[in-house]
């Protein structure tokens, strides 16, 4: 389904798109023009059809929901052209990072690699876990092997706090 | 100088090649640096799933390296670099969204100042290192390189927070490269993305950005990649074999960190360096320095 076609099947929702704009602070869709600076420019866009300016005017006229689970918001690569580049200050990145927030929040489909991003950290403080470098002759080095220090460990309490930073949006 | 020193999840972890040679350059050229105990995370990968918990994290990081006492911090990885950046950015303009922090790092007894000024390997080394010290280090000139840079979308975007360069035509990595007697040439691809925060959700499409980088470069006839980001080495170098078979190309080009290319042209054995750890085939570009 694109995104065009929503627009034609589904009611506007003005509580959740007031939702969406608490979260992104100083960057305001409305000022958005539609000039597409952002879409012509975005990686995404050439390679899994992502247009952010359709993002944000959907959450202009109140289609937040359908682009939440849409699917659409995850194809966003963060290359931050497009909050460089908007001439309005719209920042159509920060809007589509809130609109995965609200994913999470409403409990929509998200996509496993940042699920387990959140829980690697909770187990280790970190996203990777200490793996063995492999060289082009496939020798295996570790980091202890090559000389360097121990890796740092955070505390007990971060878990838990941690924990309650999670329980915020 | 002395500085406090943030990894991050990807140099620690995975890409040791950029620590080892990080920790052999940079006290050649009198910056100290100082591990940091108890950090974790930056924060960036889980923007995507709750900004609180990002900026819990890395406002964390940023407390724990104001504890050392001390002024300067060098993050080396654009990502950590911008979520800092950033967090930095919204606490100082939001005076209750620092209470909230404040309040989360109270538990484990940490106080967040916001005094602490971030540093990146390539303006560390082009505005405080500069351009006398780092020349004169150099014990075997890198004439004949003709050379691409890869600057990392994080470091050089968005300008308005501030980032170390000019967000549509960086210059600091190639004069760095300049500095070593290489050349570093301009290429229409030079500001594409690696892809890398694409493998959380859309893995070929990652692949893609990578090799159509790499391609483009490749068929310049360009003697190597130089990055400074781990993510995107990790994409360049590492992956590459599997990049390339998901663009359907031959790829073999040559890649690795700035400091890598430094300690080469110090006269630094490669082993100390990491060279033998690249999985891109590093040994056309070490022939063809001598």
């Amino acid at each position: 389904m694109t995104i065009i076609d929503l627009m034609t099947t589904n009611e506007p929702d003005s509580k959740l798109r007031l939702k969406v704009l608490e979260k992104i602070g100083e960057h305001k869709p409305y000022n958005c023009f539609q000039c597409i600076r952002c879409t012509s420019g975005c990686p995404s866009m050439k390679m899994l059809e992502l247009k952010p300016h359709e993002i944000v005017n959907l959450v202009k006229l109140g289609f937040v929901e359908d682009v939440v689970n849409s699917g659409i918001i995850w194809t966003c690569a963060m290359c931050l052209k497009c909050k460089e580049r908007c001439p309005q200050e719209v920042a159509p990145v920060d809007l589509i990072l809130a609109l995965r927030n609200l994913a999470v929040e409403m409990e929509a489909k998200v996509p496993e690699g940042h699920l387990k991003n959140v829980s690697m950290i909770l187990e280790t403080g970190f996203i990777l876990t200490p793996r063995e470098a492999i060289t082009r002759k496939l020798e295996k080095f570790s980091r202890d092997k090559l000389g360097l220090p121990k890796l740092p460990k955070p505390s007990e309490k971060f878990k838990t706090t941690f924990l309650k930073a999670l329980e915020t949006f | 100088m002395k500085t406090a020193v943030y990894w991050g999840c990807v140099i620690p972890n995975a890409q040791f090649a950029y620590e080892s040679s990080v920790r052999e350059v940079l006290p050649r050229l009198g910056v100290e640096i100082v591990d940091l105990d108890g950090v974790s995370c930056c924060g960036l990968p889980v923007m995507s799933v709750n900004m609180n918990a990002f900026l819990y994290l890395a406002t964390r990081n940023l407390a724990i390296a104001e504890k050392t006492g001390l002024k300067d911090l060098l993050v080396l990885c654009s990502g950590c670099h911008l979520s800092f950046t950033e967090a930095m950015h919204y606490l100082r303009q939001d005076e209750k969204l620092r209470e909230r922090i404040d309040s989360l790092l109270r538990d484990e007894g940490l106080e967040y100042k916001g005094s602490i000024r971030l540093w990146y390997i390539t303006d560390l080394l082009y505005n405080v290192v500069k351009k006398d010290a780092v020349q004169k280090s150099i014990k075997k000139p890198l004439k004949g390189l003709r050379l691409a840079s890869h600057y990392g979308c994080h470091i050089i975007r968005p300008s308005s927070i501030g980032r170390i360069d000019d967000p549509e035509n960086p210059r600091k990595l190639d004069e760095l490269i300049q500095w070593l007697g290489a050349r570093s040439e301009v290429y229409p691809e030079k500001l594409d993305c690696c892809g890398a925060l694409l493998l959380w959700s859309h893995h070929d499409a990652a692949f893609t950005f990578a090799g159509l980088k790499l391609k483009a470069i490749q068929e310049l006839g360009l003697d190597g990649l130089v990055v400074t980001c781990p993510a995107c080495h990790m994409m360049f170098d590492e992956r590459q074999k599997a990049v390339a078979s998901t663009i359907g190309s031959k790829l073999e080009l040559p890649v690795l960190y700035y400091t890598q290319l430094l300690g080469i042209a110090m006269g630094i054995e490669e082993e100390k360096l990491g060279l033998h750890l690249n999985r891109s085939p590093v040994d056309k570009l070490l022939e063809k320095i001598g």
